[in-house]
């Protein structure tokens, strides 16, 4: 039983010849519209982003699945049509494969690039991207052997941790953030709940000569989730002693969840 | 001059910089490696006389598994363990040792007693941040001595998601479905890891869309047990009468939704060649029609509070999500994208509402706000993917697809994670609706 309809009559048979026939044409000017529109953008300004750092990106106010609203087959009142995209779909675990590619009307989900024209907001799309080689430069993937390289970690500083680019950061303290950062990502669990919703957390956290948490960290910006900031502290917690830092002392640390936006 | 002029921003820039400190550079987490806890479950103390080690073990079995079920937490095993395998009390003066769980990887542990008497269940747990060394919660609750331990376990694993998450867990509800595995579309009720499936109606007629009450101890459905026509009656295990609902006027009833207190129902009724919604109390009296716009108004989903009700009309032409008052009136249109959308979910926290839209000849599950802003895609398999229905904590959808071949009830997060099947035995599995809390 496939049927999603309440009743005996089926709407969707009715409505399918209409239904192609029209989606064709809601696409093109749906195309039309994304190419020429003022509003693709509106969301988030590309230029506004990339000149702050990673730590400030907008919260949403919106509790959970960042996507965008891809076009679907448009109906007549376009504004409603292109509602603000958030920046990254979200990605459930099955693969979505092009079906039927010569049937090109009834098209309007989120299928794999090759599947051509697809009216993308382009801007959001660019910033994510570069969202993700800011991520990659900062050394997000993998746990880099710090220490070896100082003036290739100086380099990538301003990105890396935090974007002061004013803050002169020696090679040996970034080495030891990067470390730290690694560090304090393998003991924080972040529960499936949390990982998609927009939330972050400021902390101030006192360490020793030797690496271990002194006192209770401080939370100097909550994220709104009291549980979420529960399991910060208790990230920090475990996560002590970290590697002996360049100095005693006070450092800051922020967490956000792995797809906030 | 414009070099001149360079130098003197520059050196303005060096006075004015802030000297920030290496320490005020925070270090951004973006991201946890870890998405869940590993738990320590120590087997209960046994209060109870007499005794019954087959029991407890039960008991901590059940309560692993219902832990698991979360996806909030992974056990460790018995043989890492450190520390005492049995509580020895939660009371008050019973520390911990700490680091002997915190050394086996240990990101809590749960502790507990119980007693099995003539009056009762009683469980007593306390649950260990073992990072901070601290309880994170404390309870003692009596259930009816008749309770299976697993349903008692299900409870305390329910309540420590709760400890960690700020939401309860979901393994002590229930889902119910329509299932043709006995030849006919049945009603059945499953726990909510798909497990102990039941016949909730045995009448080898056509029965379908189930709705729980709000309390849990009743469900709509729609049947054609009686008159080889739709007909809306309740299955009841507490104070509503079960049986026919609503008294027959000649109009096929073809699906009735409890509000969110139980005292009314949305009911999708014939109306020539298309259908209306209307109101009807649960004792089937007060009658009061909601849409009278001629069109094919189907699919009644109510908000949390009760004040609104999305629905799907084709007036326009196309099936598309409505939201209007739930006295009637008022209906904006929800929907604009897609040339079919249907079966709207409203979920319990009002935050989204889930529903199918068609995507070259099969349904995909999208999640809408209800303003309307925020329209995303949450299941998009190539096979057809329908009746979405939420856990009463707003964090997972129950739907069904036929992405194996035949239909089967899965369930996904909220944020399309965490994807499970929960049935495959047997049959088509479909129209799932996810019950509340037990009370």
């Amino acid at each position: 039983m496939t049927g999603a309809s309440d009743g005996q009559y089926d709407l969707r048979q009715r409505e399918f010849r209409r239904f192609v026939g029209w989606s064709a044409g809601a696409h093109i000017a749906m195309v039309a519209f994304a190419v020429i529109s003022p509003f693709s953008g509106t969301r988030i300004d590309p230029s506004q982003v990339i000149a702050v750092d990673l730590v400030s990106m907008p919260a949403s106010a919106l509790p959970s699945p960042p996507a965008p609203a891809p076009p679907k087959a448009a109906s007549p009142p376009a504004e409603k049509a292109v509602p603000p995209p958030p920046p990254e779909p979200p990605k459930p675990k099955e693969i979505v494969l092009p079906k039927n590619p010569e049937r090109e009307p009834s098209k309007p989900k989120p299928k794999p690039k090759e599947v051509a024209p697809q009216p993308e907001p382009q801007p959001e799309k660019d910033l994510e991207d570069l969202l993700a080689d800011m991520r990659k430069d900062a050394g997000e993937t993998e746990p880099t052997p710090a220490p070896a390289a100082p003036q290739e970690t100086a380099a990538a500083a301003p990105t890396g941790v935090g974007g002061a680019a004013t803050v002169a950061v020696s090679p040996e303290v970034l080495a030891w953030m990067r470390k730290a950062k690694v560090h304090v990502k393998r003991a924080w669990v972040v529960p499936p709940g949390f990982r998609r919703e927009a939330l972050e957390t400021h902390v101030t956290v006192e360490l020793d000569a030797s690496g271990a948490v002194v006192g209770e960290p401080e939370i100097t910006q909550r994220s709104g989730n009291p549980w979420y900031d529960e399991g910060v502290v208790r990230g920090i917690e475990k996560a002590s002693p970290l590697p002996p830092p360049p100095s005693a002392g006070e450092w800051k640390f922020v967490f956000v969840p792995e797809d906030a936006f | 001059m414009r070099a001149s002029q360079a130098v003197l921003l520059l050196a303005l820039a060096v006075l004015v910089a802030p000297r920030a400190r290496a320490q005020d550079v925070p270090i951004v987490i973006e991201q946890g490696k870890s998405k869940s806890y590993r738990i320590a479950v120590q087997r209960f103390a046994d209060n109870s006389t007499p005794q019954s080690t087959e029991r407890v073990a039960r008991f901590r079995d059940a309560l692993q598994d219902a832990l698991e079920f979360s996806g909030l937490f992974q056990r460790i095993p018995d043989g890492a363990f450190l520390g005492p395998l049995e509580t020895d009390s939660v009371d008050d003066g019973a520390p911990i040792a700490c680091p002997e769980w915190s050394q086996i990887g240990a990101d809590a542990l749960l502790q507990g007693e119980l007693a099995r008497n003539p009056d009762g269940f009683q469980v007593a747990f306390r649950v260990w941040d073992t990072a901070r060394c601290r309880d994170l919660m404390r309870r003692r609750y009596t259930q009816k001595a008749t309770a299976d331990p697993e349903e008692v376990a299900r409870r305390v694993a329910d309540d420590v998601v709760e400890a960690f998450l700020g939401v309860r867990g979901v393994s002590s509800t229930e889902i119910a479905f329509v299932s043709d595995r006995s030849g006919n579309k049945e009603i059945y009720v499953m726990e909510a890891d798909g497990s102990a499936a039941r016949k909730a109606t045995s009448n080898r007629s056509i029965n379908n869309f189930p709705d729980w009450s709000p309390d849990g101890q009743a469900i709509a459905y729609t049947s054609y047990r009686q008159g080889n026509k739709p007909l809306i009656f309740l299955s009841s295990r507490g104070a509503l009468r079960p049986g026919r609902l609503l008294a027959t006027d000649g109009r096929s009833q073809y699906r009735a939704v409890f509000d969110p207190i139980g005292e009314r129902l949305a009911v999708v009724l014939s109306n020539g060649g298309s259908s209306e919604i209307v109101s009807v109390g649960t004792d089937g009296k007060n009658l009061h029609r909601l849409t009278q716009s001629g069109a094919i108004e189907v699919s009644p989903s109510w908000s949390p509070d009760g004040r609104r009700i999305a629905f799907v009309s084709d007036r326009t032409g196309a099936p598309q999500l409505y939201i209007m008052d739930s006295g009637g009136g008022n209906a904006q249109r929800l929907t604009f994208n897609g040339a079919y959308n249907t079966n709207p979910a409203w979920s319990p926290d009002g935050l989204w509402i889930a529903y199918e839209t068609r995507v070259d000849g099969q349904f995909d599950i999208w999640l809408i706000d209800p303003e309307g802003k925020v329209n995303v895609p949450l299941v998009t398999n190539e096979r057809s993917d329908e009746a979405p229905s939420w856990a009463p904590n707003s964090r997972h959808i129950v739907f069904s697809s036929t992405r194996r071949g035949r239909a089967d009830l899965y369930m996904i997060d909220r944020d399309g994670s965490n994807l499970r099947r929960l049935t495959g035995d047997a049959g088509n599995n479909t129209a799932p609706s996810w019950g509340p809390f037990p009370r």
